[in-house]
């Protein structure tokens, strides 16, 4: 066998052994897509058959349903969350990072306390104080609470990326002219848009996909998806049609938005990996 | 031209249509006010909330009485409603009942009782609700909820499977299940299947072989799991699991169950009645009209099917109960009800009017099975009082431990007389830290 063949043999089993996972990786996606177009009897047909006429229908019964609004508080306020986090924490991330406070390590590490623990232990105080505030079932209280947790997540990234890149690109621009802000909009923010390409899609994702906080703190008003989705598990039995619809509905937004991103991301993820 | 001829509208006249106009209007609001209550509902999804909210133009034309029903799954049910009531929030005006929450949220006074009202509005028709469905919301006289849906367990199976096997009918003793269980289950057809909620199903078993979960409820709750009869009735139902049920035996849901059978990978179902209408849906199975139903099994100490019943309840902390207790009164009417069982499926109902319905009747007899009279005597029998267990303040925590243990047995991790041996201790230790009185 020439190499030449051999090396074309080689890649065609790479190329087989890539399909191969991925058809691993990704048939519960696969799964779930094909199950929210069949109807209940074709899903639960033994043996299954491969190719069914598709239906809608289960997309049409959950516009007709309530999921709608809980998908659009979802899209609100991790919309709103990814936007706020970043406003407030991307600046507090640069202060860390180039401000030199002689308490910066304790700082950062309270920075972290919203973390520490696990959601549940801040459940009941967060819905006691909600109670009060009359914040519960709103979107805005939800945007609150993410914002908390998210915070920490950005200032944290935020400011490794911003400690990988020279002090002297900034000095430069103040030698040009530039103040502390014009340094930083024009000079160090375009230089890390990786990194906050990465670190949008985790506090979208973050806020997204909660489930613990919008079961504690909304009714029904504020409700968002992953719980809406929940809500389909009936008492006597599971909509299974809409619980696939939702679910590959709720799958969407996160997968367009890492699509338009993934440029940013997979060098925001690998930035400081490998250094020339 | 046309504003040269308008007639200049009168001093006097303008005063009387302004008076007019502005009674009109008052009346109005008047009116808006009164319809302007809104109550707040909560329970899981289910197809009688469906019904209601089909209905609820019709209650509130007739009352004047805004109702909004958030409806929510059963695990997001208990964790909201554990939540409102333990905050007295009030923003819930009428909540479900959860039959095993009962005992608690009864005792910790979360829960307005009903007698008032029910002394005012004889309607109600209370001796139309059949006795084990009320059982689970009496304390002495005082009644704490209406029941609108009672699950009582019954078995269902494919009839050509047993056929086949040479059964015409489906085993009536536990012994008789296992034989035939062990006879007609193969690798593609369970010989078993039942749900995951195993201090439900269990103590068909344990009751029906003399053991109890309890001493003597409410006086004595020492627990009874290291009894030989609790021993002997934990080995026979986690063998079943283990050995003739679906893969996943013991952590199968109720849903999963259900598309088990759906599916045809089991011959023998034994469930709750709720999850019956999804398994003889031509909508939902090719297989329905190979379904048939009867009896769960007996023991040697007799027949003890068993029973999970649902009700409404007006939150203590809601500031409207008169409008409350009107949506309750409407909700479990009997018009309601019927027409929530002919529309919506709801066959779990609980009065005995609707039960014997002709028009019920005929909607839920399939295939020669008699579901509303094998309902009904399910509940009758449990109006006898051996379900009382299960609304004990103190059941929930025990209730999962027996799930954990149970799942133990079945999985092989333990053996029925340790498994046993270890709940015992465990629900000793939560009634000693509920103080809960045991004496024996």
């Amino acid at each position: 066998m020439s190499s030449k063949r051999r090396r074309a043999l080689a890649r065609g089993l790479y190329l087989v052994a890539v399909g191969a996972v991925l058809l691993v990786v990704l048939f519960p996606v696969l799964w779930l897509v094909l199950f929210s177009l069949r109807t209940e009897v074709e899903s639960f047909r033994m043996p299954p058959r491969l190719f069914v006429v598709p239906t809608l229908q289960n997309y049409v019964d959950l516009w007709q349903s309530k999921f709608l609004r809980a998908f659009e508080n979802s899209a609100v306020t991790a919309s709103a969350t990814t936007v706020l986090s970043l406003l407030l924490g991307v600046p507090a991330a640069y202060a860390l990072s180039r401000a030199g406070f002689r308490s910066e390590r304790l700082l950062s590490l309270w920075v972290l306390a919203t973390r520490m623990a696990p959601p549940i232990a801040f459940g009941i105080p967060f819905f006691l104080i909600y109670k009060e505030i009359e914040l519960i079932d709103t979107r805005l209280g939800l945007v609150v609470i993410y914002l908390s947790f998210n915070l920490s997540l950005v200032i944290w990234m935020m400011r490794a990326f911003f400690d990988g890149l020279p002090r002297s690109l900034e000095e430069a621009a103040y030698i040009d002219g530039a103040g502390v802000l014009g340094a930083f909009v024009r000079v160090t923010l375009p230089l890390c848009a990786p990194g906050l390409a990465t670190t949008a899609i985790f506090c979208f994702l973050l806020s997204w996909n909660d489930f613990f906080y919008s079961l504690i703190l909304t009714r029904s008003d504020a409700l968002t998806a992953p719980v809406a989705i929940v809500n389909f598990m009936n008492y006597e039995s599971w909509e299974y049609g809409k619980i696939s619809a939702g679910a590959t509905l709720i799958m969407l937004p996160v997968v367009a938005f890492s699509l338009g991103v993934r440029r940013y991301l997979i060098r925001g993820l690998t930035a400081g990996a490998v250094k020339g | 031209m046309q504003e040269n001829h308008r007639r200049r509208l009168p001093r006097r006249q303008f005063l009387r249509g302004a008076l007019g106009a502005g009674g009109v209007l008052a009346a109005g609001r008047l009116a808006a006010a009164q319809t302007r209550t809104t109550i707040k509902m909560m329970q899981v999804s289910h197809a009688y909330p469906a019904g209601l909210n089909a209905q609820l133009g019709e209650f509130e034309q007739k009352t004047g009485i805004k109702a909004e029903i958030d409806l929510m799954s059963f695990p997001v049910l208990n964790q909201r409603a554990d939540l409102e009531l333990a905050s007295g929030s009030g923003a819930y005006d009428v909540i479900q009942m959860v039959f095993i929450r009962s005992g608690r949220w009864i005792r910790a006074g979360w829960a307005e009782p009903l007698n008032p009202f029910l002394a005012r509005d004889r309607d109600v028709d209370l001796p139309d609700f059949v006795a084990g469905a009320m059982a689970p919301f009496r304390r002495g006289d005082t009644i704490y909820a209406l029941p609108w849906l009672a699950d009582s367990t019954v078995v269902g199976y494919r009839a050509d499977i047993l056929d086949k096997a040479g059964y015409a009918k489906p085993p009536e003793t536990f012994e008789a299940l296992h034989e035939m269980a062990a006879k007609i289950h193969t690798r593609e057809t369970a010989g078993f299947v039942t749900q995951d909620n195993l201090h439900w199903i269990w103590p068909n078993w344990l009751i029906s072989y003399g053991g109890a979960f309890f001493a003597n409820v409410p006086d004595d709750l020492t627990p009874r799991f290291d009894t030989p009869e609790a021993v002997k009735t934990a080995e026979m139902f986690t063998t079943l699991l283990a050995k003739y049920s679906a893969p996943g035996g013991a952590k199968l849901n109720s849903a999963v169950v259900q598309a088990i059978m759906q599916q045809g990978k089991a011959a023998y179902y034994l469930d709750g009645l709720g999850g019956v209408q999804r398994i003889i849906d031509t909508t939902k199975t090719q297989l329905a009209d190979r379904i048939a139903f009867g009896n769960t099994p007996s023991g040697p100490r007799g027949h003890f099917p068993q029973l999970a019943v649902h009700g409404y309840f007006i939150n203590r902390a809601s500031k409207k109960k008169e409008a409350a207790w009107e949506f309750i009164r409407w909700a479990i009417g009997k018009q309601t009800m019927l027409k929530n069982a002919l529309d919506h499926g709801h066959m779990a109902c609980t009065r005995t009017s609707v039960l014997n319905h002709p028009e019920f009747k005929k909607k839920f007899t399939w295939r020669g099975s008699d579901l509303p009279a094998l309902h009904e005597a399910v509940m009758k029998r449990a109006g006898d009082g051996y379900m009382a267990f299960r609304t004990i303040p103190q059941f929930p925590p025990i209730g999962d431990r027996v799930i954990i243990a149970l799942t133990a047995i079945a999985s092989g991790q333990t053996s029925a007389a340790d498994g046993m041996k270890a709940l015992q201790k465990d629900a000793e230790a939560i009634l000693r830290k509920e103080g809960a009185p045991m004496k024996s």
